[in-house]
């Protein structure tokens, strides 16, 4: 048997390669870590679960359902599985519900996106989450979580997720947005048809349940008081809640990935670049498609030119959204934690001196050594140490692409044994 | 060109070779600069664990300065410069099978002939540290050793007063005459009256003759458990073997659990000849692995959370490189510590200072450093071409 | 509902397919405990990110967004004699 092109995520990028790889006439094995497929956008509710899903979402996904179901045993789908890495030698390791060390054929990265959250005071408590996590809560339960919440920060998926939970009947008590997406009223006129129809929906929704949207308003600091979290706004008002959901954005999930030079390993979808769901399906494909033309040595296809225009979409997004944050990171009081997992602060940063190096902020810091290794402090600490002449960061991150639970290393089922290397 | 800036002695590299040499020429009222591409501890210094082990020298020469040098380690941090950078903590040694066994007799006449500072208090079957798991045959605790996470040490020698950081400034090279050197930078020319060449791998960028080549060693990083489960570094005795022969005569991995004040563990190690500190592989770690939880069964209970290679500066006879540049008083090498260098570092940084200073090496020393000289590759090359 | 999982001992319902954040957080318990860095254990990426949901599952540490809950199962806070709010 020909060894599986291995695509990581079940997300819209993910299985639409996986379906074009498979018509290709490749064996492709999908994994995913999640419990249902369908990723961040089209996260599966539970059984008899209230689905979100709109009409024109849920025929986007039940065609690309449709076409992964025609390709029938070649693509072989695993939940609940995990993708720890591949190594240099191009062996990978799967852990959870599929075991095995393998060899695969090539490796689609379809991992999607991770969220980019600002630090603040008390973005550590508990009840406070990122918006992308509250709203697969919602995708997979159909029902709200009990009490008041507030959402936080900046960018169109708050306005998605305030919809949401109203549709749910739970509406936010507010949503702060530290942009002023409505003040140039010129902007927007370029943006694809499907994303005025989006936001509309969206904007009406909220409006019917009088949400009030803030713009120009940026949440400085939550504190836990009996039981409830309050929620200091940079307007001076104050939000009693019991969950406040924050976003600041999105970026691709590429941590933990060092090349691997003897199997071919492509990033689609917003792994590659966090572009949205429409751009993640067409990225999806035409990688798909690409890879399969390389591994069989046929013409690679040309390029989809939905794809740039979902690109530009997304810039003219940001620029709607466009605010200063260099400043709401300059304002941080001191004992604000930057590294979550190792709980680092701001004091912690600022004693490596104004331009630490990478390996100082590492070793002497601890930033960014904790399991995440980074995922949710390197931006931040890449802004705040930047001289004008040097950006460090916290330099690349290590392999592997997750931690690996040493019982799951030991217990898997090697199939690379006696191959020929 | 403007004036060039002047200093008594530039260091190149801020390792902690680098940094112990920088340290002690500055206690001695030198003005220094420390020369780094990237900055402090960024290559093996910064991915090694800091054991500060005599037990697993090569015996000879290598073990008595380890010897040396750890005595001496222990009193610089209790005089407080390496203060918060070295501990004092026992180390165990086990060993399972034939080899290993007499590996650990070897070990034990190693330190009796040394009589050194690091005592067996220890030697019997696993049962002394409650921890063990079966892959423990006999185990061998140790007492006098201790740990200096390399980073550490490298921050406490560098914050004294009278050292001039310049980094990140890779060094384009040197020229010698007769008052002094001047070292190239990208952008400028320093002055100083000597150089020390501290460089780990990078020795041979300014010295390509010399016979030191990267060896790369896998290390994994466990995540944070309570602290104090393992009072000490673990070691296999195949790991003293593989220092002495080659990796491929061991039966078993020569594993080293080293246990973190953060509560996590740091797992090695293999060796391997190239220098790319991304490659790792899981055969090797499941190997490691495999072995170490056998020797330390609650490790099957953690998730490994990075992973790296350490890049040490090897030497074709496994010996490091110190003194002066044959024939050249101005220019010293401090190079190829491969896996001991975190030890040696105290010892060697006390001696390049009096080299600098024109003293001899302090006496008890003198014999075994001067087995490390770099004449013994100038001879060989000129036996070999000359 | 269709099973029972144990945060501490205590019986927590859970519905088919969903995860052990998502069971907890339904039963109200938002606080995974603590950490060993002493930080609250919680939810806060939901897609095995950020690593901040760690909980105890059958002895191992497991993020609780990406563990299915499934009946009989016994969870604890990471560290012991952590705080569990
Ligand atoms: C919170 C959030 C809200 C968004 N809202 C909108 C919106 O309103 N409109 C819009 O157009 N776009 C939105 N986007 C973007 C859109 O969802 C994405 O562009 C699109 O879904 C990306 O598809 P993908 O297949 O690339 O990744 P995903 O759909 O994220 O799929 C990635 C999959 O990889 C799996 N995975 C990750 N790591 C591993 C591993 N190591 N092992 C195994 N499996 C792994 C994950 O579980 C996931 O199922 C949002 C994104 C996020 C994160
Ligand atoms: S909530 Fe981030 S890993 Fe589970």
């Amino acid at each position: 048997m020909s060894d599986p092109v291995l695509v990581v995520g079940a997300g819209l990028a993910g299985l639409s390669a996986a379906a074009e790889l498979a018509r290709a006439g490749l064996p492709v094995l999908v994994v995913d870590q999640a419990q249902a497929v369908g990723g961040a956008f089209h996260r599966q509710p539970l059984q008899g679960a209230l689905s979100l899903a709109t009409a024109a979402q849920d025929r986007r996904w039940s065609d690309l359902m449709a076409k992964v179901a025609a390709q029938g045993s070649r693509i072989t789908l695993a939940l609940a599985t995990q993708f720890g890495g591949v190594d240099h030698k191009g062996t990978a390791l799967l852990t959870g519900r599929m075991n095995r060390l393998f060899r695969p054929r090539a490796i689609v990265l379809a991992l999607g996106a991770r969220e980019s959250v600002r630090p603040r005071p008390g973005w550590t408590l508990p009840g406070v989450e990122t918006a992308g996590s509250l709203q697969i809560r919602l995708k997979t339960l159909g029902e709200a979580p009990q009490g008041r919440v507030l959402l936080a920060g900046s960018g169109p998926l708050l306005l998605a997720v305030g919809a949401q939970l109203t549709k749910l009947g739970s509406p936010p008590v507010a949503i702060l947005e530290a942009g002023r997406p409505f003040a140039r009223p010129l902007t927007p006129i370029g943006l694809p048809r499907d994303y005025w129809i989006e936001a509309a929906a969206y904007l009406s929704r909220l409006m019917l349940a009088r949400v009030p949207i803030l713009t120009n308003t940026r949440l400085t600091a939550i504190r836990a008081e009996g039981g409830t979290l309050v929620a200091e706004a940079s307007s001076g008002r104050r939000f009693i809640v019991d969950h406040v959901a924050l976003h600041d954005g999105i970026r691709p999930n590429d941590f933990g990935m060092p090349a691997c030079d003897v199997l071919p390993v492509v990033r689609l979808g917003d792994c590659r670049e966090a572009l949205g769901a429409r751009a993640a399906m067409v990225d999806g494909q035409m990688g798909g498609a690409a890879l399969a033309a390389r591994l069989l040595g046929r013409t690679a296809p040309s390029a989809d030119p939905e794809l740039a225009r979902q690109t530009r979409a997304q810039a003219r997004l940001a620029r709607i959204y466009a605010h200063d944050v260099t400043a709401e990171l300059n304002n941080l009081p001191e004992d604000t934690v930057i590294c979550r997992c190792e709980a680092r602060t701001l004091k912690d940063l600022r004693t490596l001196g104004p331009t630490p190096t990478a390996r100082q902020l590492r070793l002497d810091g601890r930033f960014a050594m904790g399991a995440c290794q980074g995922r949710f402090c390197g931006d931040w600490i890449a802004r705040l140490t930047s001289a004008e002449t040097s950006k460090p960061g916290i330099g690349a991150p290590r392999w592997p692409a997750r931690p690996i639970a040493v019982a799951d290393l030991l217990s898997a089922t090697d199939e690379t044994e006696g191959e020929t290397q | 060109m403007s004036a060039e800036t002047h200093y008594d002695v530039i260091i190149a590299g801020a390792g902690i070779v680098g940094a112990s040499v920088a340290w002690h020429l500055a206690a001695s009222g030198a003005r220094v600069a420390v020369i780094d591409a990237i900055g402090p501890a960024a290559a093996a210094s910064g991915a090694s664990d800091g054991a500060v082990s005599v037990a697993s020298k090569k015996p000879g020469p290598l073990a008595r300065l380890a010897s040396a040098s750890l005595l001496y380690t222990r009193e610089l941090a209790s005089q407080g410069v390496l203060a918060g950078a070295f501990h004092a903590r026992p180390s165990f040694v086990f060993g399972q099978g034939e080899a290993e066994l007499a590996a650990l007799d070897a070990l034990v006449a190693k330190l009796r002939a040394i009589s050194g500072p690091v005592h067996v208090t220890g030697d019997g079957p696993a049962a002394q540290l409650a921890c063990l798991g079966p892959g423990v045959e006999r185990l061998i605790t140790l007492n006098g050793e201790g740990h200096m996470p390399g980073h550490k040490a490298v921050r406490a020698y560098l914050s004294a007063p009278g050292i001039t950081p310049i980094w990140p400034a890779p060094i384009h090279g040197f020229d010698i005459d007769d008052r002094g050197v001047t070292v190239h930078l990208a952008d400028r020319r320093l002055r100083t009256g000597h150089l020390v060449s501290a460089l780990g791998t990078a020795t041979t960028e300014l010295f390509p003759t010399l016979p030191i080549m990267p060896r790369a060693g896998q290390l994994f990083v466990t995540d944070r458990g309570a602290p104090g489960l393992l009072p000490g570094s673990l070691t296999a005795a195949a790991y003293l073997v593989a220092k002495t022969e080659a990796p491929d005569v061991l039966p078993l991995p020569p594993v080293v659990i080293d246990p973190l004040t953060t509560g996590q563990f740091l797992i090695g190690s293999s060796r391997e000849n190239h220098a790319d500190p991304n490659r790792v592989d899981f055969s090797t770690l499941r190997r490691l692995m495999e072995r170490s939880v056998r020797a330390l069964p609650l490790l099957a209970e953690r998730r490994v959370i990075r992973a790296f290679a350490g890049i040490r500066a090897a030497v074709s006879d496994s010996l490091p490189i110190i003194g002066n540049l044959p024939g050249e008083t101005r220019v010293t090498l401090a190079t190829g510590f491969e896996g001991d260098g975190i030890c040696l570092s105290a010892l060697v940084g006390r001696e390049i200072a009096r080299m600098v200073h024109g003293l001899p090496p302090t006496d008890s020393i003198a014999a075994d450093l001067a087995t490390l000289s770099p004449a013994r590759f100038v001879d060989a090359r000129q036996e070999a071409w000359g | 509902m269709t099973g029972t999982i144990f945060w501490n001992g205590t019986a927590i319902p859970f519905r088919t397919g969903e995860s052990v954040a998502t069971a907890l957080l339904r039963a109200g318990i938002i606080s995974f405990g603590a950490a060993h860095t002493g930080q609250a254990r919680a939810v806060f990426c939901g897609i095995g990110l950020c690593q901040g949901c760690l909980v105890r599952a059958d002895g191992r540490l497991t993020e609780a967004c990406l563990l299915a809950a499934r009946d009989g199962l016994h969870l604890s806070p990471e560290a012991a004699g952590g705080q569990d709010v």
